[in-house]
This record gives structure tokens, sequence and C-alpha cells, in this order.
């Protein structure tokens, strides 16, 4: 009798539990977004901004003049912590469910044909017509922004890279200042002098090798690469990608001079997980007399961002174009950009409400302060000569700027971290052997690429 | 005078206790039953590990056999594509290298590393005053708390130029970790787990009978002949569950090797784990991480299983 009592009891407790249990879940099992006029914005709070209160602070007043210019509606930001695999992956999961999925999100460039193929993205060529930023924004910009022939996201910061360069060793070892070199072999030359003349000074900081991932490419050996004689990553024609050419051939050749010589930096600086942040310390600190680096370093240096905090940095470093191989491309400029867009969500239930927030943050002011926050060039060329852009960090952010145009883009489609990698194989070959044959560094990368991509995947250019 | 058949396993009643003999058809008490009463109360724990194990470990397996990306044409209409993927698997030389090195790395690390050096931690402690034993034990239990992270940048400092082990091999400017990453990573995963291995080394240490240690000293065996003749033998069930303990543990281990090489220079260090989390968030290609990810899971298990039977025989 009493069992029976206890089995009931029993029963009617999980009973109540499995009630209680479905109560809960039906609570949550509601959709995260509000109302038609609320609209969800993601976007990078640690990795992207010079620092995590500066993204804080922006993404907040941009929600705050967007909701002060649109009474009634509301904006639900949506920070995704974390480095640059973090937000990509998190913001692909997002995605993938409608529910969760955001109406505006800040993406970097270099996914973006992805992102399309994956029908995540709503076109935004309906929207652009009346926005006059967008018609300032160079044209090398708006084809990054473009897949298929539609715009399907609006760049609100890129990076472009030069040479930095020491002005105090450069004058120690009798090398001009300002220095303009005009091909890879002045650059060698003036590495070789100054190692020959400060042996203790790291000639040349280009970074190589596979652990900083993407971003480590497109601050070093991708330079190179644009500026080669044959500077085709991924052949659109016949959509392949190209693992031996006399262009990688070329930009391996100068990384295995560096090495040969004793011009680079220590490959336990180079080959760093943490390589580009790294750098930030290591160029204040005068470790390296020449760089390949992008525009960041002048605005990381700012007072308001102070990290470090390098108010001598004009005094200390000049900037340089960095030349083509030879120096007969017109113009004579070898750089990458890469930087973050904004986007519009495919399911997004009010567009109209995304684009009127993208307008909103694509504001002067906006843009500007973006710019400065996060280390990038504005990509409307109207802003490169505002005081309150090129006096953030003069006189690096308007020497930078007015690299954009001539800057090429990176290829934004999904398997570019793979021949990325390959690239980082064969660099970082040479930076740890530095006797490396330029064959040999050639077949790491292509027998990398090949084997993860497969053979009717890759090619060749014959020079 | 009744029969009786006696089955094994079963406790033979004593003279007295023959009259006491329950029935055959009465519920017997001498091994435990499944009682369908207990269902309800299993319920919960069975629902949880149902669902935040087993389904996930099953839709993973079933990805490893899709053409799901992260991003592209495929992320969100993806489809099952039989076994193109484990044919590519096969053909990976990547994948090759990386059973490989995963195997260095766990035998290296965790079996010779961590068990050699906590069994003789273990051993030089038994007979240490406690407060030295004391200190030390605290000491390496320090070394398996402190987070991975941590762990990671303190060994990537001491194997760069200017750290404590190009130091103490007289070549201060050597780039260590990158000149010999394995060796790096496997003592930094090994430092970490030397302290687990020592505890419970010491704890068998501890229970191995005293009266057979004094009975071999009476005999007049040597130091070396008591450790290898009777605490190697009685110490044997131990080391194999540690091992297999640690191998476990090793075989997870991502965060260290992730944060001081990120599976490199080149594909030095590429273990299973990094390469699966290369393949499915740098790639962007989920269904083949999620393969190599599988890899990992049925390889676990095998060490599960084998730690599993172990500590039973052990108990």
């Amino acid at each position: 009798m009493q069992s029976r009592r206890r089995a009931r009891r029993a029963r009617a407790t999980l009973g109540a539990l499995l009630v209680s249990a479905l109560a809960i879940t039906s609570c949550s099992g509601n959709e995260s977004g509000g109302g038609d006029n609320v609209i969800k914005v993601a976007y990078g709070s640690d990795y992207v901004f010079l620092s995590p209160d500066l993204a804080k602070q922006w993404w907040q007043k941009v929600a705050d003049d967007f909701q002060a210019k649109n009474p009634g509606a509301k904006v639900e930001l949506v920070p995704i912590p974390g480095g640059f695999t973090d937000i990509v992956s998190k913001l692909n999961l997002l995605y993938r469910n409608p529910s969760t999925a955001p109406d505006v999100a800040e993406i970097p460039d270099e996914n973006l044909a992805g992102w399309v193929a994956s029908e995540y993205l709503h076109p935004l060529d309906d929207y652009l017509s009346g926005a006059d930023w967008w018609k300032r924004f160079p044209d090398s910009v708006k084809k990054q922004n473009t897949v298929n022939g539609h715009v399907y996201a609006v760049n609100h910061g890129e990076n472009t890279n030069a040479l930095w360069y020491n002005m105090p060793m450069f004058t120690k070892a009798g090398l001009p200042v300002p220095w303009e070199p005009k091909t890879w072999a002045d650059v060698l030359a003036a590495a070789d002098k100054i190692h020959q003349t400060q042996p203790d000074v790291w000639p040349m900081w280009l970074l190589g090798g596979t652990s900083g991932g993407t971003s480590a490419l497109q601050f070093g050996a991708a330079n190179l690469v644009a500026g080669s004689s044959a500077p085709t990553i991924f052949d659109d024609k016949t959509q392949k990608w190209v693992v031996d050419s006399p262009g990688l051939r070329e930009v391996l050749a100068f990384y295995s001079d560096l090495a040969k010589k004793s011009l680079q930096a220590p490959s336990a600086q180079l080959l760093d997980p943490n390589n580009v942040v790294n750098s930030f310390k290591l160029m204040a600190d005068q470790q390296a007399a020449i760089a390949v680096a992008g525009n960041y370093l002048g605005q990381v240096w700012t007072q308001s961002v102070c990290s470090p905090c390098f108010p001598q940095a004009p005094q200390t470093y000049g900037v340089a174009k960095l030349p083509t191989v030879n120096g007969t491309a017109d113009p004579n400029i070898a750089s990458v950009m890469g930087g973050w867009d904004l986007t519009i969500g495919a399911d997004s239930k009010n567009p109209d409400l995304a684009w009127k927030f993208i307008d909103t943050a694509q504001s002067a002011e906006n843009l500007i302060s973006v710019a400065n926050g996060a280390g990038w060039v504005p990509p409307d060329q109207s802003l490169w000569s505002d005081k309150r852009f090129s006096d953030a960090a003069p006189p690096f952010n308007e020497f930078f700027a007015n690299l954009l145009p001539a800057s090429k883009p990176l290829p934004n489609i999904p398997d570019f971290p793979v021949w990325a990698t390959g690239l980082g194989m064969a660099t970082g070959q040479i930076i740890q052997h530095p006797e490396t044959p330029i064959d040999e560094a050639i077949k790491v990368m292509k027998d990398y690429v090949t084997g993860q991509l497969g053979a009717d995947k890759v090619q060749t250019v014959q020079s | 005078m009744s029969t009786r058949v006696i089955t094994a396993g079963t406790a033979v009643p004593g003279p007295d206790e023959t009259s006491t003999l329950p029935h055959p058809s009465a519920p017997r008490h001498d091994r435990q039953r499944f009682q369908k009463a207990s269902l309800p109360l299993l319920f919960p724990a069975a629902a949880l590990l149902i669902v935040l194990f087993l389904a996930p470990i099953a839709y993973s397996f079933y990805l490893g056999f899709t053409n799901l990306k992260l991003t592209g044409a495929t992320a969100r209409h993806h489809r099952f594509t039989g076994l193109a993927n484990v044919h590519r698997l096969i053909s990976d030389g990547v994948f090759h290298e990386s059973l490989y090195l995963t195997a260095i790395f766990v035998v290296g690390s965790g079996v010779v590393m961590t068990t050699v050096v906590a069994l003789a931690m273990a051993v030089a402690m038994q007979r240490a005053p406690a407060a030295v034993s004391g200190v030390v034990g605290i000491v390496v239990m320090i070394a398996y708390m402190i987070p991975p992270v941590t762990i990671a940048i303190m060994w990537v400092a001491a194997g760069t130029p200017g750290g404590v082990i190009t130091m103490l091999v007289g070549q201060s400017q050597a780039d260590i970790l990158h000149t010999y990453p394995m060796l790096l990573v496997s003592a930094a995963n090994a430092w970490s787990l030397t302290g687990l291995a020592m505890l419970l080394f010491s704890a068998a240490l501890r229970n191995i009978p005293a009266d057979i240690v004094e009975a071999a000293q009476l005999e007049n065996a040597g130091a070396i002949q008591r450790f290898t003749r009777i605490t190697l033998p009685l110490l044997k069930p131990t080391i194999v569950t540690t091992v297999l303990l640690i191998s476990l543990m090793s075989l997870a281990n991502f965060a260290i090797v992730f944060l001081m090489t990120g599976g490199g220079p080149g594909t030095a260090t590429m273990i299973l784990p990094v390469y699966s989390y290369q393949q499915g968030f740098f790639f962007n290609d989920l269904a083949y991480g999620a393969l190599i990810g599988n890899i990992t899971v049925v390889i676990t298990t095998i060490f599960s299983a084998l730690f599993v039977r172990f500590s039973r025989r052990d108990s």
C-alpha cells in the first residue's frame, strides 16, 4: 500500500516536472527578435576595434543616433566577442536560423562572396541610388562590395599597407630621408645597409607563416603578391587558384633574400600567432628598421587608443609606398586592402529600417570616428583630408588613405584561407630554413593547396 | 537431505543457514537487478545524456557524410554525400600526418613524459619529509589547475628567445618553440598533467603492503630489485589506468597546442583536434571538420572503453 502511494507520488512529481519543463521550453521558444520596429545589429565587440570600449561606444552612439532619427524604432545590439574566426563562425551560425539572423551585420569583406552564395545577404542596389556617400567611394572599394553584379555590402573602413621606416636608423645608416624606394631591390639594399651599420636592429619586419591566419597574409606577403609581375591569386575565368607563377616566385625570392642575408626579424616573432598585434609594441620599441605593415599603426599609437602610447611616432617613423617588383607598374604601388562591411540579412523582416541604420552609420561623423577607433581608412574619399581624420594620426592617416584607390582587394571566396595557408607554409618554410630553394617552397604550397582543394581547382601560370 | 545448485557468484550458505534458504521463486538479493521503479528516477539523467551528449555526437557523425559548409552554396542547402568525405580523408596527406602527429603527441607527452616524471616524483616523495611532499604536491597540483591559456603563454615565453628554456640550453637567442615545436607542445601538455598522475601514483604507492617490502629487504633485495619486482608489478593496474586517463586528456587537449603554435609551423603540430578546427572554422568546411572530429571521437571511445575495463579490473 505504502509502495503504491510512493509510486503515485513519484508519477505526480514526474508529471509536474515534465509540465514545468514544457512550460519553460515553450516560453524560451519565442523568437529572439522584437516587433517590426526592432532591428538586430551584430558586430565584433573585441577584435574589430582597437579596444572593446571604443567598439561599445561607437555602436551605442550609432544606435542612439538612429533611434533619435527614427522615433519608435529600436536597436538590439548583438556584440560578438572573440577573434576573427570566432566572429565569422558566430555570424554564420546566427544566419543559419532566420529567427537569430541579424538585420544588420558587420562582416569582413574577405567572406562576402561566400555569404552571398549562402543566400544570407540582401542586395543593396536599390538603396544605394539615394546614398551620396556611396558615390564618393573609390571604384576599388565598390568593386570589392559587388558580387555577381550586385552590391551586397557597404564598406565602413579599410586597411591599406605600405613601408614604415625608422628615420633615426636610416640617418645613422646614411640612407636618405624621406625614403622613396622604386623597386624591391631598393628595399633589400636599404635593409642590407641597416644590417651592416646597426647589427642589433632587425632590418626588416615582413610577416609570414601560417599561424597569423589571413590577417598576417593581408599585412605581409599579399602586398608583395599584389606588386609582383603576375599578381593573380584566383583566376576568374578558369575558376582556379594560382599555386605557381612568376609572381609567386618573385615573392618567395624576396623572402629568401631577406632570410639568407639575415635581414628578417626573428622567426619567433614572425611566426607567432599574434604577430600582427605584437607588432604594435615591437615597432613602438623601435626593434625594426623597415616594416611592411598596415595603416593601423599610426592610430594604435595615438593618445586616444594608446596601445601602446607612442607620441614620438611622427618624428620616428616615415612611411613610403611599397613599390612593385621592378618599379614598372603605374602607379608603382603594391598594397592590398581589406576591411569590414555593413550588410542587411536576407531574412530581415524590415530591410528598409535596416538600411536607415546603415545610412546613419555611414554619416561623415560616424565614418571618421570608426576609422580612428578601429584603425581604418574611411571609404568616403571626401573624408581623407578632413581634419578630424587626418589630424587624428598625422601624417600617417592621409598618406594611407591616398593608397586606397590603387590598393587591390583579396579574393572574397570561401576557399581563400586554403590558398593563404599554402602561401603561409611556403613563406614560413623560408623564414625557418633560409636555404630552402624557391622550387621547394613552391612545391610546399602547390602540394598543400592541391591536396586540400583537388588538382582541378589549381593552376600554374607560366612566365 | 536437500540438494542445492551452486552457480558462479552465488554465496554458499553455511550449515546453520540452510533452514533459511529462500524459495527458488522468491526474489534474489545476491545481485542487483533492474527495477522498473527506477526508470522515472533515471529519466532526467538519461534525457540530459541523450540530448546533450549522444544526440550531438550522432548529428556530428551525420554531418561528416554531408557537404555542409560554413559559408557558400551548401551552407543552407547541404545534402548527404555518402562516402565522398571519407574518400577525401583517405587520400588527404595532411590527415595522415595529423594522425601520426597525434600519436606522437599522445604517446610522447601523455604516456612517456607524464607517466615517467609523475612516477619518479611519486616514488621520490614517498620517502620525503611530510612538509616537502606537501609543498611538492601543492606545486604540481597548481600546474594541473592552471588554465591552458596561461600554460600556453608561459611555455611560449620559455621557448622563444630570452626565455627560460633557451637560457637553460645555453642559446638565449634560439627559437626552440619553432625549431622543435612538437617537443615543446608535448612538454607543456605533460607539465600540465604530471600533477594529476603523481597524485594517482602516490595514492597507489601508499597501498603497497609494507610487509612485502620488509620481507624483500630481509632477503637482501636492493632498491632497484624492490622497485622492479614489487613496486612496479603492484602498481601495474594504476599505471595502465593512469596512462589511459592521461592519453584521453591529451587527445582532447586542443587549447595548449592551438594557442602555442596554431598547428604550425606549417603542419608540424597539426594534431587531430586542431586540424578538425582548421577545416571546420578556418577553411569553412564544417562537414569535413566534423568527419575528422568523428575520428577523434572513435579513438577516444576506444581509449575510454579500455580505461573503464582496466579500472574495473583494478578495483
